[in-house]
């Protein structure tokens, strides 16, 4: 419910924006229900139990606008990979490379998007979903048809330039039946700018397809990252989604997978840095809807500072689910007394023939693996510093693209190796 | 170079060190004995610095200064190397990044430059033939999936790199079959020198047989109970340890024990 005291006139004000694709009917009557489940939930709070561990008030006490299409203004480093870019949710064509037949823009696609937008959501969405779906105005559409393998890497960056913006993003992946694409997905901004970025990928694997996502969130250190990518997958199909967080104040995703086909495989990779006063709070969840699927989870989390994390994963297996194999890790390594880790493993199995497992843990650097580092004559902060990358890069090294993972690990190193980074 | 003074140490309170007296000089060899729980793995962590134990009486004095006084990192660039009795397995970190990051950190603790990226290579390389090591395994995580006989080798490869004054090698013998002793024998001696020393903790003369010591010592109890030559390990061999003068607590113990 939207309560008296709550400031939402900036959603308000979204109506008066001309969104595109205003003339198709059913944009229109998706958006109208959007709506009416929006007000009717309104934005989260503490009080969902969901959210419980996620403070919105920062968010909350903040008016942010939609903006208009503005050139890019900041600097981004070269690439030989096919590259979009948005700016404050809005596709930067001149800054873009890679436009083709499969790859195009939200407002580009409406007509081919008809059949899968909101598809893959799920029934009960929370207010940032159901506004994204209300006033999601671009984002970028990856479609490729039967057998059609996209070739190399594709980069879609997301830059937030401009203070209290807001951008509802919509992102589709449709993978018809054997298909083959890996997608690199970046959010940035610059530290000191306040912004919500509210985003969501829907990807939809056909038979056999092959999507390969990742999701590199390096938002402004004040902004606030609300995310969502939400699979479906039929027989057969292999997802990866890695879900990288490296900044933000307040980050929250959603990422949820439907094995709706059998054979179907997810694997979801998950990595928090979290530092100052970073809040991640990563909810997962892998819906075995028929037999003979396999899930794969493997989330990190180092935290500084006085940082906090949540990580929520549910793993529901349906009665008919038999022979499901599911596994769910989730390690959180503490560096400051201050910062605080919650998991949740979430298991709801009503299949008897099964295979789940999982494991949380919370903790400190190994105390022996440290001696051992010293009694080599490793100073302490790097023997610190070494332990804590080989914890974080356990997720890096589950890429399997070369070009993704050597960036990944450089990034890492630069953020937990300083000084020690020509080690890896 | 090693002077140890009536040391006692605890841990959780517990007394393990019960007045250990050891003079190691330049060059020397030591080779350490006794019974399983006797102390020999706390006498040399305590040496190497490891935490968790409390030094209650006595000093360990090192190249004249107070060792004591000294962190384990500082104590491994001042030239103490241990070869743990149980080498740990650091997962994400490559024996090759982790020995780079040990001589990087020895030398700007000593003031000197890094070592070329080159020059390391053809050094590590070196000393893994030294221990007849295969390249390979030097890519992979620190000890991670290492046999038991790999990882002794992996620790005597680290210390052929760190080149330190005084190795403390902690039942390195221990899982290893024939020939692996024989390499690791070998890469030991390779770097012995009049201004290296050792003290090799063993349960077995063999090692002794390879690695000649100057001296044996007979720890119990947490004190050493007998000293002699070499051949104080071949009586040790033939007779056991229960005619050793100060091991009669030992013997009860055990047989309370049982
Ligand atoms: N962390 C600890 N907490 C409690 N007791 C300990 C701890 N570490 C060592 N001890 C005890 O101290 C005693 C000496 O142990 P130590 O490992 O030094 O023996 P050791 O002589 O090396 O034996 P071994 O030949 O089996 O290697 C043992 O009784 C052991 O149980
Ligand atoms: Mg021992």
């Amino acid at each position: 419910m939207i309560t008296a005291n709550e400031n939402t006139s900036w959603i308000t004000a979204h109506a008066d924006v001309a969104l595109s694709g205003a003339n198709i009917a059913w944009l229109n009557q998706q958006r109208k229900s959007a709506l009416t489940q929006f007000e009717a939930v309104g934005l989260p709070g503490v009080r969902d139990e969901d959210w419980r561990y996620t403070n919105l008030r920062a968010l909350k006490s903040n008016d942010y606008a939609l903006t208009s299409a503005s050139s890019l203004n900041i600097e981004l480093a070269d690439t030989t990979n096919p590259r979009l870019v948005f700016v404050d949710g809005h596709l930067d064509q001149a800054a873009s490379t890679g436009l083709s037949d499969s790859v195009t823009s939200l407002k580009d696609s409406l007509e081919i998007v008809e059949a899968h937008f909101s598809s893959t959501l799920p029934k009960k969405p929370h207010g940032f979903t159901a506004l994204n779906t209300a006033y999601a105005h671009d984002g970028y559409v990856v479609h490729l048809k039967s057998g059609q393998v996209l070739e190399g890497v594709l980069e879609v960056v997301f830059v937030s330039q401009s203070a209290d913006a807001v951008s509802h993003t919509r992102n589709l992946i449709i993978a018809d039946a054997n298909t083959q694409c890996t997608i690199v997905e970046r959010h940035v901004g610059t530290h000191g700018t306040v912004y919500l970025n509210n985003v969501i990928t829907e990807v939809v694997a056909g038979d056999n397809a092959h999507v390969d996502h990742y999701k590199i969130q390096q938002e402004s250190n004040d902004a606030f990252h609300m995310g969502g990518v939400f699979i479906n997958q039929a027989k057969g199909a292999h997802v990866k989604s890695h879900n990288i967080a490296l900044s933000g104040l307040v980050t929250r995703n959603d990422i949820h997978s439907n094995l709706l086909g059998q054979g179907a495989h997810v694997e979801m990779n998950g990595l928090v840095i979290g530092q100052g006063r970073q809040h991640v709070d990563n909810h997962t969840e892998v819906n075995h809807a028929v037999p003979n699927c396999t899930s794969d989870e493997y989330y990190k989390t180092v935290l500084d500072d006085h940082s906090r994390s949540v990580f929520r994963g549910r793993i529901i297996v349906a009665k008919d689910a038999q022979l499901t194999n599911a596994d769910q890790q989730n390690n959180n390594l503490l560096l400051s007394k201050d910062a605080e880790a919650d998991c949740k493993p979430q298991l709801e199995i009503y299949a008897d023939d099964v295979k789940c497992s999982h494991g949380a843990t919370v903790g400190q650097l190994d105390p022996v693996s440290l001696f051992y580092l010293k009694s080599r004559g490793i100073d302490a902060k790097s023997a610190n510093a070494l332990l804590t990358f080989a914890f974080a890069n356990e997720v890096i090294e589950r890429i399997n693209v070369d070009s993704v993972r050597q960036e990944l690990t450089q990034i890492i190193a630069g953020e937990l190796l300083s000084g020690l980074e020509e080690l890896v | 170079m090693l002077k140890v003074t009536n040391l006692h140490a605890s841990i959780d309170g517990k007394s393990i060190l019960n007045g250990i007296n050891l003079e190691v000089k330049p060059g020397e060899v030591h080779a350490i004995m006794g019974p399983n729980g006797s102390g020999k793995s706390t006498l040399t962590n305590v040496i190497a610095g490891r935490d968790g134990y409390e030094v209650t009486q006595g000093s360990i004095e090192y190249l004249g200064n107070d060792l004591l006084e000294l962190a384990a990192e500082e104590r491994a660039c001042e030239g103490i190397f241990l070869a743990f009795q149980y080498p740990v397995e650091i997962p994400g970190v490559s024996n090759m990044a982790m020995l780079k990051a040990a001589m990087n950190s020895m030398r700007k603790y000593h003031g000197q430059e890094e070592i070329k990226a080159g020059d390391f290579l053809k050094l590590i390389r070196e000393k893994a033939d030294l221990v007849e090591m295969k390249h390979e395994f030097l890519k992979r995580a620190v000890n991670q999936g290492f046999s038991g006989g790999e990882k002794k080798r992996n620790e005597i490869l680290q210390m052929a790199m760190l080149e330190p004054k005084l190795a403390l090698l902690d039942e390195t013998d221990s899982g290893l079959d024939i020939d692996a002793l024989k390499t690791v024998s070998h890469g030991v001696n390779a770097l012995r020198s009049p201004e290296r020393s050792m003290i090799l903790v063993t349960h077995y003369q063999r090692l002794l047989d390879y690695i000649v010591p100057d001296y044996v010592h007979v720890l119990a109890n947490g004190k050493i109970v007998k000293s002699g030559d070499k051949s104080l390990a071949l009586e040790l061999e033939a007779k056991g340890y229960s005619w050793i003068e100060g091991m009669e607590d030992t013997a009860a113990a055990v047989q309370q024990a049982s």
